[in-house]
């Protein structure tokens, strides 16, 4: 036995003293703070999900702002969030039918370590991103070749006219990557890269761009730091270090703000803002170009036959657009009538969604289901722009069942959903959507029922292609030549089209809250970049 | 006693050997395809880019053939890479695990020290009010979700009082000492940093109380029992009868003696604490495992799940282990079983 | 000796034989929390309450007259949702048990009886189990499987039959080599006789004792899966996804308050009735 108790009892002299210490620092933790407090940091208050800094493979939101910061595209989009600007390219030309563009690059551009920004680097950047075969890999779908005439002359050959060309390359993942660094870590821009690159975990820790910042540090779940980058002089950047700081919730990030532990609060949602009182806190409620949307698929093997046309028309009646938008985001969200942001081209004078029951159960008799029947609807759990989509979805069915359809819910995890809606398809669904530049075609590429696109294939085309419209694929052509005038016109058509398909409904366009101390200037939402960090200043 | 401890070394291998492959198992049945977190929504369109995808991340091979690459690499301390932060699992629960430590020991600390002082007032006033109290608290410990009392308790004292700060581990402006031990608390002190300590503890207090709460049910239990045990033993009644002081009675003659039995029980509320640090470290954003965990699920992101699984079990098998040994060492009767 | 269960290994303590009044309260206390919530999970359908799925009034209003515990995001009453739960977690938690005692005893049983190799490969298969973190454990299988009740339910019978057999091995064990079951088998009774009349009957008791003690632990562990959202789904009135969609609008805290008190009462009263219960049946444990 006494050997034991000799095991025992240091343990518990250790919790003693221990316990000593601990109540010593407590009187020690209510102490005035300052002295490790950094003040010249700004700190960013952001629920983060990337996926990966790689510029070849980041898709996600944060990813998004990372890119737009530490890298540089070759073309801007200015603070009106529709005209293109100089950015690494200070001219560029295009030819008559829009398939062959030529960029002059700005011979001051230099890489975070100082070497100047060359077309080799362009060529090489854009070639990985369409080699590499990740999430922005489609943005150069249409690129058939890419010289470097001279060390400032790239010019890119499409495989046909595309018209937004130019406005792709403003998203950020577009961003143009210091190639020699890069190679030298690992990356490789040929056919090929999509096996043979090694440079990911590299990239995770390292930036190696043109932008304002450059990356210091990034600690999965914990922050994202960045410094600026000292041979960056396009704009006098206004912070020198910044971070982001995880932090998941609406409500926690309200707090932070609100006792000045943040200086930016990126995702608040509309309910939490109106709860927000300190006076050193700025809160601007603006309109968003992402939207949320139900998706129906007449083409899902459990259920989708039921989705006629004359079905999915009484479904867009039913919805309580009003209500969700007032149930989802507390009122702060606008409605939308096309899967087209509300005032990219062709969104004018659109007809808004609105409630009418006695149409819809009209409709659903015409079907023959007055008496209705049971619909699965399975949705990804999670909370994007400010919208709980399981709340959401429980709001589709309070809805749903006033014209006798019983909308059984399943929440899952996304990558489920992906899984599920690839195929067998999910015969009602909703989804979301936030612009990676300003442009229509990238609607209509994604949510137009052209033969193969996104949701085409994911309504289930391929097994029943009742709902294939081949007008669009057709309009869409005579839209990627068309000239600035003739623009908005076609994608009207365009946005008319995607309504009456009735695959598609938007249902809310919640509102951003810009959130930040009252000292913090230069705030604004970007519809390519989400949020500039270098225009961010403080008084 | 030699033999027994033996047996049970030699049985840890084949345990773990049994862990390791029921997580590679469960993990690669998922419905869901972990892809989508690797290549995007998108791109999973593109069978070109699923294929390159899977080549890459070892996917397009085999299960069985997956499962013999991955015990190869195990035991060489490869557990794989993470399929959402891109770094390799090892590394990623290497720098997460000091923050759940300094967690669990903290809530240990919290826990047994509460609990010792309420098992030991309820046992000195048996079958009084303040016993029905204590034993009340105590019981409410292992019947509260703490996943529930976090919340509530974070409203009233940050939101409501605003004694105490939000979720996290640190100020969001302050900025963390140089990392040596990972400890927080350990590596303000090593950096004579005594705000950044000051500012550790204070955001470690409220997490550290909702997960130790859970072991205070548990060992005030113990302590009162024990305690009442040893109050009855003649060399208290001796003490009393030398007219030692109650206080010295108590805590010199009794508690010490009676605290052998609950060290012993202190492995067991390891389950417990995984338990509640899994829920603890989401309700209170820890950058933890347990948080890891969660996240890892919520994206199938198998080699964290299973590096997660595998790390989870073994503590738990070695702290059962030294539970067992400990035990056995206090009671030797154990041994039969 | 369960994993997750308190510690029942109280040393023995001498103490007058008269029941103090305070052990009865509590038994007497958990006995009427647990008639409740069996009487909620049972009759909930005609009490006078709201439709737990319908709007019944403005969002995120605080409690009231009318709603007692306040308004949740939906517009729908969580008074009614909270009742509406019992169903949910109580149902869920007594298959689960009743299923872990089952699986459990019957491979314990068999380990316990026929001894040699059998006995060792369900005893591994025990320890291995046993190894994992139980919450871990439910997390792995429940998310291979995908989400929802029914599979939460499958994770937490796997996390739970591996100590209800090794409880089950050990009771046999000693039962085995009493007389009376010694003569059975030699007056040629078969096994499965043997084992189903002479020995289970003797071995209920520890295990209804645990049953009850368990109980609670497994509404908590239910109630925790479904808050990290791998159990049930909305808008089903379950206690621990209500508890997550509250933490989404964390200043309204009537909206966690409900469900979180009703598992919190559930709990304590099965460890209240399992504590008494455990007196009742096995007095030696005091």
């Amino acid at each position: 036995m006494k050997p034991a108790l000799n095991r025992q009892l240091p343990s518990w002299t250790h919790l003693r003293l221990a316990a000593a210490l601990c109540v010593g620092v407590s009187a020690l933790a209510m102490l005035p703070e300052g002295a490790s407090a950094q003040d010249s940091t700004l700190v960013i208050a952001r629920d983060i999900d990337i996926n990966s800094l790689d510029p070849s493979r980041a898709w996600c939101d944060t990813c998004q702002i990372y890119m737009s910061n530490v890298y540089e595209t070759l073309i801007g989009l200015d603070k009106d969030n529709k005209t293109l600007k100089p950015r690494l390219a200070t001219k560029w030309e295009a030819n008559a039918d829009q398939s062959k563009f030529t960029f002059t690059l700005d011979p001051g551009a230099k890489f975070a370590d100082g070497t100047p920004v060359e077309a080799k680097d362009v060529k090489w950047s854009m070639e990985r991103l369409e080699n590499i075969k990740g999430g922005a890999s489609y943005m150069m779908d249409s690129v058939k070749s890419i010289d470097a005439k001279d060390a400032h002359t790239v010019v890119v050959t499409l495989s046909g006219p595309n018209s937004e060309f130019l406005n792709i390359l403003t998203a950020p993942y577009t961003g143009v990557v210091n190639s020699k660094v890069a190679s030298a870590n690992g990356a490789i821009a040929a056919p090929g890269a999509d096996t043979a690159d090694k440079a990911e975990s590299w990239f995770m820790q390292h930036s190696a761009g043109s932008g304002a910042y450059e990356l210091v540090d990034y600690k999965p779940g914990e922050e994202l730091r960045f410094k600026a980058n000292p041979h960056y002089d396009r704009t006098k950047v206004g912070v020198a270090d910044i971070v982001i700081k995880q932090t998941k919730d609406s409500v926690t990030q309200a707090q932070q703000l609100e006792s000045g532990n943040v200086d930016v609060a990126m995702q608040i949602d509309p309910d939490t803002a109106k709860t927000i009182q300190a006076d050193t806190v700025s809160v601007e409620t603006i309109p968003s170009y992402n939207f949320l949307y139900v998706a129906l698929s007449p083409g899902a093997k459990d259920g989708g036959k039921l989705l006629t046309k004359e079905v999915r028309e009484a479904i867009g009646l039913a919805l309580d657009y009003d209500g969700i938008i007032d149930f989802t985001v507390g009122g702060a969200g606008r409605k939308i009538a096309s899967p087209i942001p509300n005032g990219f081209p062709g969104t004018d004078g659109l007809t808004l969604p609105q409630q009418n029951l006695e149409k819809a159960k009209e409709l659903m008799k015409k079907a023959g289901h007055a008496e209705g029947f049971e619909l699965n609807d399975a949705f990804p759990n999670m909370n994007v722009y400010g919208v709980d989509m399981s709340l959401l979805n429980q709001k589709i069915q309070q809805d749903l069942a006033k014209i006798n359809i019983k909308v059984k819910l399943t929440p899952i995890e996304f990558s489920v959903w992906r899984d599920r809606v690839k195929s067998e398809g999910i015969a009602l669904t909703t989804l979301f959507f936030a612009p990676d530049y300003y442009g229509s075609a990238q609607y209509v590429q994604y949510f137009g029922m052209i033969e193969g696109s996104p949701w085409w294939n994911r309504a289930g085309g391929k097994r029943d292609a009742s709902f294939t419209n081949p007008q669009t694929e057709t309009v869409l052509t005579k839209a990627l030549s068309a000239s600035e005038a003739q623009k908005d016109g076609i994608y009207k058509q365009l946005a008319q089209q995607m309504i009456d398909d009735r695959i598609i409904i938007p249902v809310v366009s919640p509102d951003l809250v810009l959130a930040h101390g009252k000292n913090i200037t230069g705030v604004r939402y970007s519809a390519c970049c989400n949020l500039m960090m270098d225009e961010i200043g403080r008084q | 006693m030699t033999r027994y401890i033996l047996r049970r070394l030699i049985s840890i291998p084949l345990l773990l050997l049994g862990i390791v492959s029921i997580a590679f198992f469960i993990s690669h049945t998922t419905q869901g395809d972990p892809l989508i977190s690797i290549i995007g929504d998108r791109q999973m369109d593109n069978p070109d880019a699923v294929a390159a995808a899977k080549a890459r991340w070892g996917l397009d091979k085999g299960l069985p053939e997956q499962y013999v690459i991955y015990l190869k690499n195990l035991v060489t301390g490869d557990l794989g890479t993470s399929f959402r932060t891109k770094q390799p699992v090892a590394r990623d629960l290497l720098v997460r695990l000091p923050a759940t430590l300094e967690l669990v020991i903290a809530a240990m600390l919290v826990g047994s020290i509460a609990g010792i002082v309420l098992g030991v007032i309820a046992a000195r006033f048996r079958d009084t009010m303040i016993d029905h109290i204590a034993r009340l608290a105590a019981l409410m410990g292992s019947s509260t979700p703490v996943f529930w009392s976090g919340l509530i308790l974070l409203y009233i004292f940050s939101v409501v009082l605003g004694w105490l700060p939000g979720p996290g581990r640190f100020d969001a402006r302050a900025v963390a000492p140089e990392t040596v031990t990972g400890f927080l608390t350990i590596d303000s002190l090593l950096a004579g940093d005594f705000t950044a300590f000051g500012q550790a503890i204070y955001h470690l207090l409220l997490p550290a109380a909702v997960l130790g709460w859970t072991v205070m049910g548990i060992v005030s239990r113990l302590v009162r029992a024990s305690m009442l045990d040893v109050l009855s033993q003649d060399y208290i009644v001796a003490a009393r009868a030398r007219g030692a002081g109650e206080l010295r009675v108590l805590l010199n003659h009794a508690l010490r003696n009676a605290l052998v039995p609950t060290l012993t029980i202190l492995g067991f509320t390891f389950a417990y604490l995984i338990t509640g640090a899994v829920l603890t470290e989401t309700i209170f954003a820890w950058p933890g495992i347990g948080s890891y965990a969660v996240d890892a699920t919520r994206n199938l992101d198998y080699p964290a799940i299973i590096g997660v699984t595998i790390i989870g079990g073994s503590a738990f098998l070695i702290s059962n282990l030294l539970t067992d040994i400990a035990y056995a060492f206090a009671d030797p009767r154990i041994r039969l079983s | 000796m369960t994993d997750t269960a308190p510690p029942t290994v109280a040393p023995t303590v001498s103490r007058s034989r008269r029941l103090p009044a305070w052990l009865k309260l509590p038994v007497l206390i958990g006995g009427l929390i647990t008639i409740f919530w069996i009487l909620a999970a049972l009759t909930v359908d005609s009490w006078p309450l709201y439709d737990p799925i319908e709007m019944v009034g403005r969002r995120l209003s605080p409690p009231s007259a009318e709603h007692w515990f306040g308004i949740d995001a939906l517009g729908r009453d969580v008074l009614t949702r909270t009742l509406h739960g019992a169903r949910f977690s109580l149902l869920m938690s007594c298959a689960v048990i009743a299923s872990a005692v089952a699986v459990g005893s019957l491979l314990g049983a068999i380990a316990g009886y026929a001894g040699g190799f059998i006995d060792g490969l369900i005893m591994r298969l025990v320890d291995i189990t046993l190894s994992f973190p139980p919450i871990l454990l439910a997390m792995a299988v429940t998310a291979a499987m995908g989400p929802g009740l029914r599979n939460a339910a499958i994770a937490m019978i796997i996390v739970w039959w591996p100590a209800y057999a090794r409880l089950m091995r050990g009771q046999v064990l000693s039962v085995k080599s009493r007389e009376h079951v010694e003569a059975a088998t030699a007056s040629g009774a078969g096994h499965v006789r043997t084992l189903v009349t002479h020995i289970l009957p003797l071995t209920w008791s520890p295990i209804l004792v645990n049953a009850t003690m368990d109980f609670g632990q497994v509404v908590l562990l239910a109630a925790s899966l479904s808050f990290i959202g791998l159990g049930a789904s909305p808008p089903t009135p379950e206690w621990g996804s209500m508890i997550s969609e509250g933490a989404v609008h964390f200043y309204q805290w009537w909206i966690c308050a409900g469900p979180g008190l009703a598992i919190l009462s559930v709990v304590l009263g099965f460890n209240f009735l399992g504590d008494g219960l455990r007196d009742y049946l096995d007095p030696r444990s005091r």
